[in-house]
């Protein structure tokens, strides 16, 4: 294959220009998303190789832990684009509450240090210890704390990426409002690396709650499981409500039931409050933790590894629809109830003609809840007879290819695997 | 003075009836600026479609004649973006004002994009519910307005600003084509193409619709008023409520011209000798209000403040917004023209921008209030001129643009939520590099590949010298 050759020729051209150390064979995980891993050492070494890359129609993409290129992708990109080695924080003022940082910084490493000023990022995706900030914001990844945090979108107020001819462009700015020019972070947000390469990205961070209390309150049927969600929700300034299938349940040490798995943030006084308001509302059949084994479950809810399961996706409806939808499609899930989301799995591997016929009913469902419904995992097997985005409708994906073929014209970067072959 | 031909006249009038076109000089003159008024001009032909049909229907008219637009709400945009230049079209969707859907089991409302802003929470407070942005404006612009400019208002300090409170939206775009983007989802399909219509200013097509998010009434407030001797001493307790973790529902600074300014026009018992006060408000659990409220007037009291007010009730806490809701419209009593300007530090910069802003002052010889959203580092610094005095116009312009350029100068930004308009696009290549630039309108072009929609915004356009249909009069300056 052509993108094969391309790969080992612009690795040697690489080698005598930007040192013999920036390249590397892709490990086993990320050798189903590229032939060859970059890793450069500054943003104009980045900037070299794109163009190279436009040059000799060669394609790349940006590679941070793999797990959600190496399951889009159905055949590898020539040359992953690794930022492992710029992941510095840029500027951190805990006063302003913002932080600039490089796009190879992972999540947890920002926060070990944001935590000495009592903030954070307040963003939970599934191990955020290998998340990086770019991989972050551009697929999208998000967890139980959106629904009181928002996610990547709403904290991003800046962004640097590496666009076509290799050059530098930047949006937004360091300030927490700020409307001037076109916002660039919501284009390269969710974009999957096929508009360009992040860089560096500036957010807004906030202050980590006093205290963290987990409740964990089992049913036995999923209705009053979400029954009681809705009350919490409409009660209470909850941090996160989730709901668990019974297998998942039973992985976290829980009784084989629905667990809604609540949380709840503030000072000693609005956490005894709010307790007393949960028990008030739900009754005694579950139990508060205390506050370490409160931090442990959370931790546990929040990594659950999607990528490791035969066919797992995510379906986004209304939130009142959610219910109905897991339900009608009779799966077991982790569920963002108040949110809307949900991601959702079956537990051994559907043939390929299964996996198919498993995939278009979950959409046809979600779309009957006016929703949609990415996969965001399936088995080697069969995950190249799968469209792991759910397409647009015809207006907005017209634009859409637009927007492709404006920001990407040699459609270099990470082609063919996002909505609708973009 | 037309470049409407009759036969499109008769094509418009046909779709609209005439009772929503406008094409008399002497009613177009109301429509000759926004609150930016500085420069003037009138379109030659305003259409009032009452339906996302109609308006498609306008929009496909104009396009097939190579005929540009501008788009307007309630023309209450603070940086001419309703200013005609080179449109001779203006569409206006203040007929398009209905709340399609009130949907609160999923908290979304859907509306048209001519409703006013205060309509929705109106609509929707006494279930206990809120439309979160809040421009001091709300009671007359519009949520396509909003969504244009991505406006904010003193709570989004908390609850963030129009894009985070937008799902999806219905656009025209301008060839007429409707399009949906995005949906009552929180998660999107494909590109965010709703995140980059936000914020552009009515340059991506025209808003029909709109799906927002509504949120729960937190379970109760307090609202504190604080009087410090000066701007210097309030911004330090800014600074020490920010960093203790407590973060306000809003966080409001008047220094004492727009004080005394406000308390003459509506006597809401600010203390007219303060050099500054701050209207903190906290919201969320009872049960942790009365602490947090201590804890902050603590705060300020340690950074000199000389009475810290609680409002007592409801109708006081009413009384405190109203005032400096319309603090804007108090400084009118003080001179016979102002200029709002709208510019951004990070919030620990906001001593030093102070500073900047009193020897502005001094320097042009012009009175300048500060009316402002602390909590966020977005300034209002309010310009006080006399357009009738030769040479002051120009004096309040340049004033404008040295603090701006402070601003920029300390890692700040042109514009918190009043948009660049015509206004500010001079200063654009301040901020952004020419490669920055290209993209953005790139990006433009994606929707709009011909220009059609508010043609002379945002973007400086290098080399190319707007021709301007109908003439674009300045104030003398
Ligand atoms: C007293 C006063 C106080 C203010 N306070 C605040 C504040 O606190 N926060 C804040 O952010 N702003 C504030 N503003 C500015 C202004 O009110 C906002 O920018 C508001 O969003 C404009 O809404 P509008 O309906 O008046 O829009 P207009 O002024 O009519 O239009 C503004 C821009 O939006 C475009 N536009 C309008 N409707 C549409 C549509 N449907 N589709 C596409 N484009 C469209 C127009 O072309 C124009 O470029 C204030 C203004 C005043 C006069």
């Amino acid at each position: 294959m052509a993108d094969e050759t391309h790969s080992s020729e612009l690795a040697k051209r690489i080698g005598p220009q930007l040192g013999a150390d920036r390249m590397r064979n892709p490990t086993a995980l990320e050798a189903n998303a590229a032939r060859v891993i970059f890793e450069p050492a500054s943003v104009d070494e980045i900037c070299e190789v794109v163009r190279m890359c436009e040059t000799d129609r060669i394609t790349l993409a940006p590679i941070g832990a793999a797990r959600t290129l190496s399951q889009i992708r159905r055949s590898p990109v020539a040359v992953g684009i690794s930022l492992k080695r710029l992941s510095r924080i840029v500027a951190y003022e805990p006063d302003d509450m913002t932080v600039v940082a490089e796009a190879g910084l992972t999540v947890s490493d920002f926060n070990a240090i944001a935590a000495a000023s009592r903030q954070r990022l307040p963003v939970d995706p599934p191990n955020p210890q290998v998340t990086t900030l770019g991989s972050l914001i551009g697929a999208s990844h998000a967890g139980p704390l959106r629904l009181s945090e928002g996610t990547a979108r709403d904290l991003l107020i800046g962004i640097r990426f590496v666009g076509h001819g290799g050059r530098v462009i930047h949006g937004g700015g360091r300030v927490v409002k700020n409307v001037a020019g076109y916002d660039l972070m919501k284009v390269m947000g969710g974009a999957f690396g096929t508009l360009g390469i992040i860089t560096e990205a500036t957010f807004k961070v906030r202050p980590i709650p006093p205290q963290y209390r987990l409740a964990i309150l089992p049913y036995e049927r999923a209705a009053d499981a979400f029954g009681a969600a809705s009350a919490l929700n409409f009660a209470l300034p909850m941090s996160h409500v989730e709901i668990l299938s019974p297998s998942l349940g039973a992985r976290l040490d829980a009784p084989n039931k629905f667990l809604l798995m609540t949380g709840f943030s503030g000072t000693s006084l609005e956490i005894g409050y709010q307790a007393e308001k949960i028990r008030e509302l739900l009754g005694d059949a579950g139990e508060i933790l205390d506050v370490q084994p409160s931090r442990e479950r959370y931790e546990m809810l929040r990594d659950f590894d999607w990528t490791a399961m035969p066919l797992a996706a995510q379906i986004a409806t209304r939130p009142a629809g959610l219910e109905r939808a897991l339900n009608a499609c009779g799966v077991e899930f982790r569920a963002h109830a108040g949110s809307g989301v949900a991601q959702m799995f079956v537990g051994t591997t559907p043939t390929t003609s299964d996996a198919r016929k498993i995939v278009a009913r979950w959409r046809e469902i979600a779309h009957a809840e006016r929703g949609h419904l990415r996969v965001l995992a399936a088995a080697d097997v069969v995950r190249n007879d799968l469209e792991m985005f759910d397409q647009p409708n015809e207006g907005a994906l017209r634009l859409m290819r637009r927007l492709k073929s404006t920001f990407d014209p040699a459609s270099i970067f990470n082609p063919a695997c996002f909505v609708a072959g973009i | 003075m037309n470049s409407l031909d009759p036969p499109l006249l008769d094509e418009l009038r046909a779709i609209l009836g005439i009772e929503a076109i406008v094409s008399r000089a002497t009613e177009l003159k109301v429509y000759e600026c926004d609150g930016w008024t500085v420069e003037k001009s009138s379109p030659d032909i305003l259409l009032m479609p009452r339906s996302t049909a109609e308006l498609s229907a306008v929009m496909a008219a104009l396009d097939r004649r190579a005929i540009a637009y501008v788009p307007r709400g309630a023309g209450t945009g603070l940086s001419g973006g309703c200013l005609p230049l080179n449109a001779p079209a203006m569409i206006c969707t203040s007929k398009m004002n209905r709340i399609v859907e009130i949907d609160y089991d999923n908290r979304r409302v859907e509306v048209e994009s001519g409703v006013v802003n205060l309509h929705v929470t109106n609509a929707v407070k006494a279930r206990g519910y809120f439309y979160a942005p809040d421009p001091s404006s709300q009671v007359a612009c519009t949520i396509g307005g909003n969504i244009a400019e991505n406006s904010g208002g003193p709570h989004t300090l908390k609850y963030g600003v129009t894009t985070n409170h937008v799902l999806g939206l219905e656009v025209v775009l301008p060839d007429g084509e409707i399009v949906e983007l995005g949906g009552p989802t929180e998660e999107r399909c494909g590109y965010d193409l709703v995140g980059a219509v936000v914020g552009a200013e009515g340059t991506t097509g025209i808003v029909t619709r709109a799906t927002l998010r509504l949120m729960r009434e937190p379970e109760n407030h307090r609202t504190l008023l604080a009087s410090f001797p000066d701007v210097d001493s309030a911004t330090r307790a800014v600074s020490l409520i920010i960093a203790s973790g407590i973060l306000p529902g809003a966080l409001e600074m008047m220094d004492q011209l727009i004080t005394r300014a406000v308390e003459d026009a509506f006597h809401v018992g600010l203390p007219a000798d303060a050099g500054a006060v701050l209207i903190i408000e906290l919201d969320g659990l009872e049960a942790g209000l009365t602490a947090s409220a201590d804890a902050v007037a603590t705060m300020a009291q340690s950074c000199g403040a000389s009475a810290v007010k609680l409002a007592r009730d409801e109708a006081e806490r009413a009384l405190l917004w109203k005032a400096r809701k319309r603090a804007f419209g108090a400084v009118g009593r003080l001179a016979p023209n102002y200029a709002t300007q709208d510019g951004v530090v990070p919030r620990t910069c906001l001593p030093q921008i102070l500073r900047v802003i009193s020897e502005v002052s001094r320097r042009y010889d012009l009175r300048i209030g500060n009316v402002f959203h602390a909590g966020d580092g977005n300034l209002h610094p309010i310009i006080l001129y006399d357009e009738r005095v030769p040479g002051q116009v120009r004096r309040a312009i340049d004033a404008g643009r040295d603090i701006l350029k402070a601003c920029i100068e300390m890692g700040g930004s042109l514009t918190g939520e009043h948009g660049i308009g015509v206004e500010k696009i001079g200063e654009m290549p301040l901020l952004f590099s020419p490669d920055d630039l290209r993209v953005m309108t790139e990006l433009r072009h994606v929707f709009d590949p011909k220009g059609r929609s508010n043609p002379g915004k945002v973007i400086p356009e290098p080399g190319a010298c707007v021709e301007v249909a109908a003439p674009r009069r300045q104030v003398p300056i």
